[in-house]
């Protein structure tokens, strides 16, 4: 048997002669390494393809028609009769869904996982509803449009704020912080509700609108907010990515191992919490893609919890494709990509609900 | 060396240990026997930094681990609680690499150490067959040793254990405390555990520490301390002691009871949520 090492001796991480851990692959880039798995690693890179196939079959769709061919020759700058459909008019929709949707992905993944509850998204816990809320309020007091967005991120976090401090007792355990946002969430609503009624009807048709989450109308500068939010927060989401696997202990487990469990689960709820509200703001309440898409990825690489890029690349697959078929289900009338993803997700939802209670039994 | 100072810990309201001086010996399998809640898992907890103290410290190598950073405790100390939650279907192999955290970062997550530290700690609890199985389809004699075997990967100088026989049938108590002593003697190392069975705390401790109302009775060589008397003022329970004919172990055997025994009722405590086994959080399947 091999000696253990000394305690106290500095680990050795750049032994280029350093085998991986079963069933794994080193990834190096630089003094990095990360031990990778096979299956996620196939997994995002079918999801890639399946994401630039839907992103070219968006751009190709609609009236007038574009063959895909002539959508890479316009995306590749060559110069087409199309470039204006392409990319003007579709393109910054087009990566604006596949943006919203990954944000959506990474922060119902963080949230799922830091709650140990898939039901645990922000669209559940309260987030989404009370960016609903403040949207809301400033849509319908005439408030400048582009205070919209800025009110609807405030209003999320501060939601955010709320659900951790009620729920901060016992150190954000998983169980009370989902209570506390379900029942957070409600109460958001039923206000947004009374907002809206108050309201002059045409406001409050805008508000019903925003609150369902459309796509149309907007394009780069909405992209640029939520794809700067990610490009901020990839440092710190390189870190979740690995900081998550401590999610699955429990605290004692955790604690003995060195992890402090509690801060981190402020750290990662709170990143997740800032994508969501971030994105919502932009995008305004798209359903069940923060739901959805982790669970369905963990489901896909079969871990025990749910992965963050494939979790993010799903969700900019599923949003792409909801906005495509709200674009064209009943052309020329445009549905809010809401009602899409709300459509999937809400039988989704029935069924983990069922097989949660079976499991439960 | 670990050792508590003035050591005062409790939940809520209620004070459990009010003031305890302890040394635990290097080198040497310690054992905590006690009747139900009398603090031995919230000694062993607060050891282990589980809880904090209200008052009081507990020392490694004369240092308090309050003041040191959680991830250079958890390189010295490792810890396994009572009924650890194991992930959903996470395999042996990497359950035991989950012991390798503190010395990870998020840019660097393996390295040739981790790759050993596993191999080792999983052949040394005997674990390396079942590497890829997932740890919620195996018995729980083996996943006790699987958790052993991550507290191993720690690679730590002391290792603490709140009750790692409970659950178990006789034959996996005996395999598991082999394990511990064998793991004192190849390698200098500090092991502490909490046992309720006190003929195998005294044959396998080389140290024993009896608590009783959270207050130390009595601290040495089973051999030494471990007499009718004590057990009586510990457990308030009437019994023999004689050498263990295979082992020579003090061997407490309860004397007979016709009639239930008289005027003890102080000496034996209900048992309190503390020292009760969290059913709720136990992993399923066993």
């Amino acid at each position: 048997m091999t000696a253990l090492r000394p305690a106290g001796a500095p680990p050795t991480g750049d032994d280029p002669r350093t085998t991986a851990p079963a069933g794994r692959t080193l990834l190096r880039v630089g003094p990095a390494v990360v031990p990778l798995r096979r299956r996620p690693v196939l997994v995002a890179a079918v999801l890639l393809g399946l994401l630039a196939g839907a992103v070219v079959l968006s751009l190709s769709l609609g009236r007038p028609y574009v063959a895909p061919l002539d959508v890479l020759r316009a995306l590749s700058g060559a110069g087409t009769p199309y470039d204006l459909v392409v990319l003007e008019l579709r393109l910054p929709r087009a990566v604006l869904a596949a943006l919203a949707g990954a944000a959506f992905g990474v922060a119902g993944t963080l949230i799922q996982s830091v709650a140990r509850n898939p039901l645990a998204s922000p669209d559940v816990i309260g987030v989404t509803q009370g960016a609903g809320l403040a949207a809301t309020v400033a849509l319908t007091t005439g408030a400048a449009a582009v205070l919209v967005a800025p009110a609807a991120l405030l209003g999320g976090l501060l939601a955010a704020a709320l659900v951790f401090a009620l729920g901060a007792r016992h150190g954000l355990a998983a169980q009370r912080f989902v209570l506390a946002g379900v029942a957070l969430a409600f109460a958001f609503r039923a206000s947004t509700e009374v907002v809206m009624l108050a309201a002059d009807p045409i406001d409050g048709l805008r508000a019903q609108l925003w609150l369902i989450g459309t796509l149309a109308g907007k394009g780069w500068s909405e992209a640029a907010w939520i794809g700067a939010t990610l490009a901020v927060l990839l440092p710190v989401l390189a870190w979740a990515g690995w900081a998550l696997r401590s999610t699955t202990l429990d605290d004692d487990t955790a604690r003995g191992v060195g992890v402090r469990p509690v801060a981190r689960r402020i750290g990662l709820a709170g990143t997740g919490v800032l994508v969501a509200a971030m994105a919502t703001a932009q995008v305004g309440a798209v359903d069940f893609v923060a739901l959805v898409a982790p669970q369905v990825a963990r489901r896909l690489v079969r871990a025990e919890r749910p992965p963050l890029v494939c979790a993010a690349l799903l969700g900019a697959l599923l949003l792409v494709l909801a906005d495509l078929a709200a674009r064209r289900l009943l052309a020329p009338t445009q549905l809010p990509a809401g009602v899409l993803t709300a459509a999937i997700g809400g039988p989704y939802l029935m069924v983990l609900l069922l097989r949660g209670r079976r499991r439960a039994r | 060396m670990l050792s508590t100072r003035d050591l005062v810990a409790g939940y809520d309201e209620r004070t459990v240990l009010d003031g305890l001086d302890l040394d635990l010996p290097t080198d040497a399998f310690t054992v905590i026997v006690g009747p139900n809640a009398c603090g031995k898992s919230t000694l062993l907890r607060a050891m282990a930094r589980l809880l904090t103290p209200r008052r009081g410290a507990v020392l490694l190598d004369g240092t308090a681990i309050r003041d040191l950073p959680t991830r250079d405790v958890a390189r010295r100390l490792g810890v396994l609680p009572q009924s650890p939650l194991v992930p959903e279907g996470i395999t042996v192999a990497d359950l035991v690499g989950r012991g390798r955290q503190p010395y990870q970062r998020w840019w660097r997550q393996w390295s040739t150490e981790d790759g050993r530290a596993v191999d080792t700690a999983m052949a040394r609890a005997d674990v390396a067959g079942l590497a890829d199985r997932p740890v919620d389809s195996l018995s729980g004699g083996q996943r006790q040793r699987v958790w052993i075997a991550m507290a191993l990967a720690q690679d730590t100088e002391a290792l603490l254990l709140d009750e790692p026989t409970t659950f178990l049938d006789l034959a996996h108590q005996v395999e598991v405390l082999d394990l511990l002593r064998s793991l004192r003697a190849e390698r200098g190392r500090t092991v502490v555990a909490v046992l309720h069975d006190l003929n195998q705390a005294a044959r396998y401790a080389d140290h024993l520490v009896a608590m009783r109302a959270g207050r130390l009775v009595a601290a040495g060589p089973p051999r030494e301390i471990l007499t009718a008397d004590m057990v009586r003022e510990v457990f308030g329970l009437d019994c023999v002691v004689v050498p263990c004919p295979v082992s020579g172990a003090p061997l407490v055997i309860p004397a007979l009871t016709e009639t239930p025994p008289a005027a003890t009722p102080a000496a034996r405590p209900t048992t309190d949520d503390a020292e009760s086994p969290r059913v709720g959080t136990y992993p399923k399947g066993l």
